[in-house]
This record gives structure tokens, C-alpha cells and sequence, in this order.
């Protein structure tokens, strides 16, 4: 295998992949969507790294190196895997903060809008108001159904009045 | 030694227009940014098809540009591997609905695992899929905790305004535009004559006792992790408590306030 294109094709995968997050990142406006992007941005710096790893692998320490050549190659064929694993605890950390801030901000807000917070924006700047909300079209609006069976329970109004959508 | 300057070096082999219009990957960078543009939220009639269409252009134009692997069995794995990462990524970041969002995230992160398992990593694509997996189905759960169980809302259908869009699009062009001409130098040594003698003998040095592609993968992995990076290790367990006592701190301090829900209870 041409290990050089090899490295070259995986460098822009990596890349591509991270465009796509940071892409994401700034254009969604779901928090859950824009945390899935920020891993998805840790996801290409990851590929990137396996590439440099596996190009750099064969660096192993021999007898007859010299001592200049040794220690470079201290961080040579492992390097870029150790990175990675460290990447995964990093990114661990990430989500399970993430995950708590988004749902703090649900509680305090009932919605994952973004443009919720827009209030935290600088005073000079206009507010960020929704023009021409697209209608949802009629074939995403298809939900699966379950077969009716039994017998109907009677409905508690009570439940009815602060659980709507049940 | 000294290190040259990068800028005037790169500002003295700019390519030409001719030469720009030449590449196949400018054009693949073009198409795929309108695709991207085209697929994300919006009010365009038929965009998800006039954007899949422009996304598969693209990924031939990319194709059609990277160096070979040389071998026709390695070549196919990648590309259907890079297929299944780049598109799924894709999918991400258009699905109007989060729970689709997820499975297309889940998809691109085997096809991540895939490219690890491919470049010779495999601990890290077994544990891509362990640590993710888990990752995923909380996700899951806050999806179908937090969001409108009726349908998509209205901020999935729409997204900041067609000029933050725009620019992140454009930005995205760009830095991968960047990325492919800093790599030319690789693309062309890649491209150049790398010989089947000089190929055996860099697999040779991979697989040779202690390489990457040796047989002892995870024997060798655990010795470079436990003896060289020992610190970085302990370091990240005490990061991983750190993110933890966070967390439940955050989790615990967001109840909703008392004055918020009567007001809303009254309107």
C-alpha cells in the first residue's frame, strides 16, 4: 500500500470532518445537534491523528540510532494513539458537562432553542428575530401508530391539564 | 537551525488560475459546499434531492483527485469507510429532527472506528465504539426527554438566517481549501514514484518488533501508555472526577425557579 497517500487521503477525511462539525456548531440551533457536532469536530482531530500515527509508526527505537534520532523517536510510533485515548477522556468530560448544562438550561428555559440565550449578546446588537418559520411538510409529519387494542382507561382531567401532549 | 517563514514561501508558489481550475478538488470543494448549503435547514423546493445529487458530485470529484492506495481491495475499504463517515456526517448536521441527528452521528462514528481499525488502531476503533455507544444512547434519552414529542420544532426547521449560514459554509471552503493546497507538496510525493521495493520495506519497519502494525498491539500500546504517559493518565483520571462533581453540581443548581412556573402557570 502507498502509505504516503495513505496519510494524505486520511488528513482529509480528518478535515472534512471537522468542517462538517464546525459547520453544524455554528448553524444549528438545537443544543443537543450542536453538542453532537462539537464531538464530531473531536472525531476528525482523532482521524488525523491515527494518520500521523500510522505513518509515523515504523519510527521504533533501534541499537544503532544515535541519540538525536532516539529521542525522537521516543514519541514516534505511539504518539499519535496516546493523543487519541486522551482525546476519548477529554471528550467523556465534555459530554457528561455538556449534557448537565443542557439540561439546566431546559429546565430553566422548556426549550433545546439556542436563540433563547440571545439575551447574553451584546447590547449594540439588534435581537436575532425568526423570519418565515418554513411549514413543516406534510410527509414529516408521518408518526407510527400501534394497533388500538383493549379497552380505552378513563382519562384523569387532572393529568390532562399539565400533561397535554399524553 | 533556524526555521523559515512559512508566509513568503507559500506567497512565492500561489497557484495560478489555470492551475486552480484545473483541480478537480477546487471544483469538489465548490460542489460540496453548495450541497452542504443546499441540504441544511431551509426553504428550498426538492433540497434534500437537488443536495444529494451535488453531494455525490462531489465525493466523485474528491475521488477522482486522491492519490491512489495502489491496491484495489485497500482502496475500496477506504472508500466506502470515508463514503460512510463523510455522508453520515453529512446527515448529521441536516436532519431536521435530533433523533435522526443521532443515528446518523452513531453511523459516522463507525465509520470512524472503521478507519481506525483500518489504519492499524485497533484498541482505539473498540473503544471509539464502547465510549460512544454509551454516549449515544444517553443522547437518546435526552432527545426523547427534552425534545416536542409532536413533531420537529420550529428551531430544527430553521436555522440562524441565510447570512450565518452562508459564511459558515464559505468558512468551512476555505479551511479545507487550505488544507488540500498545503498538502500539495504530499499529494505529489504521494503521486510520485513510490515503488513496490520501497513499499515492502516501510511495511517491513511497521510490522517490525515494537511498530505500530505489530502483533503485539495491545501489549505494546498498555507498556507506551503505562510507562511514558503515566502522569498524563492520572491527570486524566482526576479530570474525569473533576467533570463528574461538575456535572452533579450544574444538574443540581438548575432546578427551575419557583417564580418562573407560577408566572407561567397563571398566563
Amino acid at each position: 500500500m502507498n502509505e504516503v497517500s495513505l496519510l494524505y487521503n486520511f488528513l482529509l477525511v480528518g478535515g472534512l470532518l471537522f468542517v462538517l462539525g464546525m459547520i453544524g456548531f455554528l448553524v444549528r440551533r438545537n443544543m443537543i445537534v450542536m453538542f453532537l457536532c462539537a464531538e464530531m469536530m473531536l472525531q476528525g482531530v482523532s482521524v488525523t491523528l491515527i494518520g500521523f500515527g500510522r505513518h509515523h509508526g515504523g519510527l521504533v527505537e533501534s541499537a544503532t540510532s544515535t541519540a538525536a534520532s532516539t529521542a525522537a523517536a521516543s514519541a514516534g510510533p505511539w504518539g499519535g494513539q496516546m493523543l487519541v485515548i486522551f482525546i476519548i477522556a477529554v471528550a467523556a468530560c465534555e459530554a457528561g458537562i455538556a449534557m448537565a448544562l443542557v439540561l439546566m438550561l431546559y429546565r430553566q428555559s422548556g426549550t433545546l432553542d439556542a436563540a433563547y440565550w440571545q439575551d447574553l449578546r451584546e447590547e449594540t446588537l439588534p435581537p436575532f428575530v425568526d423570519r418565515e418559520v418554513p411549514e413543516e411538510r406534510q410527509e414529516d409529519r408521518v408518526w407510527p401508530r400501534l394497533t388500538p387494542s383493549g379497552v380505552e382507561p378513563p382519562i384523569d382531567p387532572d393529568e390532562l391539564l399539565h400533561r397535554p401532549r399524553v | 537551525m533556524t526555521v523559515p517563514l512559512a508566509i513568503p514561501a507559500l506567497l512565492a508558489d500561489l497557484p495560478t488560475v489555470k492551475e486552480i481550475c484545473s483541480c478537480n478538488s477546487f471544483w469538489a470543494i465548490l460542489v460540496g459546499s453548495l450541497a452542504v448549503w443546499v441540504l441544511l435547514p431551509n426553504r428550498i423546493p426538492y433540497g434534500k434531492t437537488i443536495g444529494g445529487v451535488l453531494a455525490i458530485v462531489a465525493s466523485g470529484l474528491f475521488a477522482s483527485d486522491w492519490p491512489l492506495l495502489g491496491n484495489w481491495t485497500d482502496q475500496a475499504v477506504f472508500w466506502l469507510l470515508a463514503g460512510i463517515t463523510l455522508g453520515a456526517a453529512v446527515g448529521t448536521i441536516c436532519s431536521r429532527s435530533p433523533v435522526y441527528s443521532a443515528i446518523w452521528f452513531a453511523l459516522s462514528l463507525l465509520g470512524t472506528a472503521g478507519l481506525f481499525f483500518f489504519n492499524g488502531a485497533q484498541f482505539l476503533g473498540v473503544a471509539t465504539i464502547v465510549v460512544y455507544a454509551g454516549a449515544i444512547v444517553v443522547t437518546f434519552l435526552f432527545v426523547i426527554m427534552l425534545s416536542q414529542p409532536e413533531g420537529h420544532s420550529a428551531y430544527d426547521r430553521i436555522t440562524w438566517g441565510w447570512f450565518p449560514k452562508t459564511f459558515s459554509v464559505l468558512a468551512a471552503a476555505t479551511m479545507v481549501a487550505v488544507l488540500t493546497f498545503l498538502l500539495g507538496n504530499l499529494r505529489t510525493e504521494a503521486a510520485g514514484s513510490f515503488s513496490s521495493e520501497s513499499a515492502a520495506e516501510y511495511q517491513a519497519r511497521l510490522t517490525a518488533q515494537g511498530a505500530v502494525l505489530d502483533q503485539d498491539h495491545m501489549a505494546n500500546l498498555g507498556r507506551h501508555l503505562f510507562a511514558e504517559h503515566l502522569i498524563s493518565v492520572e491527570v486524566a483520571g482526576t479530570l474525569l472526577l473533576v467533570a463528574l462533581v461538575g456535572a452533579v453540581a450544574i444538574a443540581i443548581q438548575g432546578r427551575p425557579r419557583l417564580a418562573r412556573r407560577i408566572e407561567e402557570a397563571l398566563r
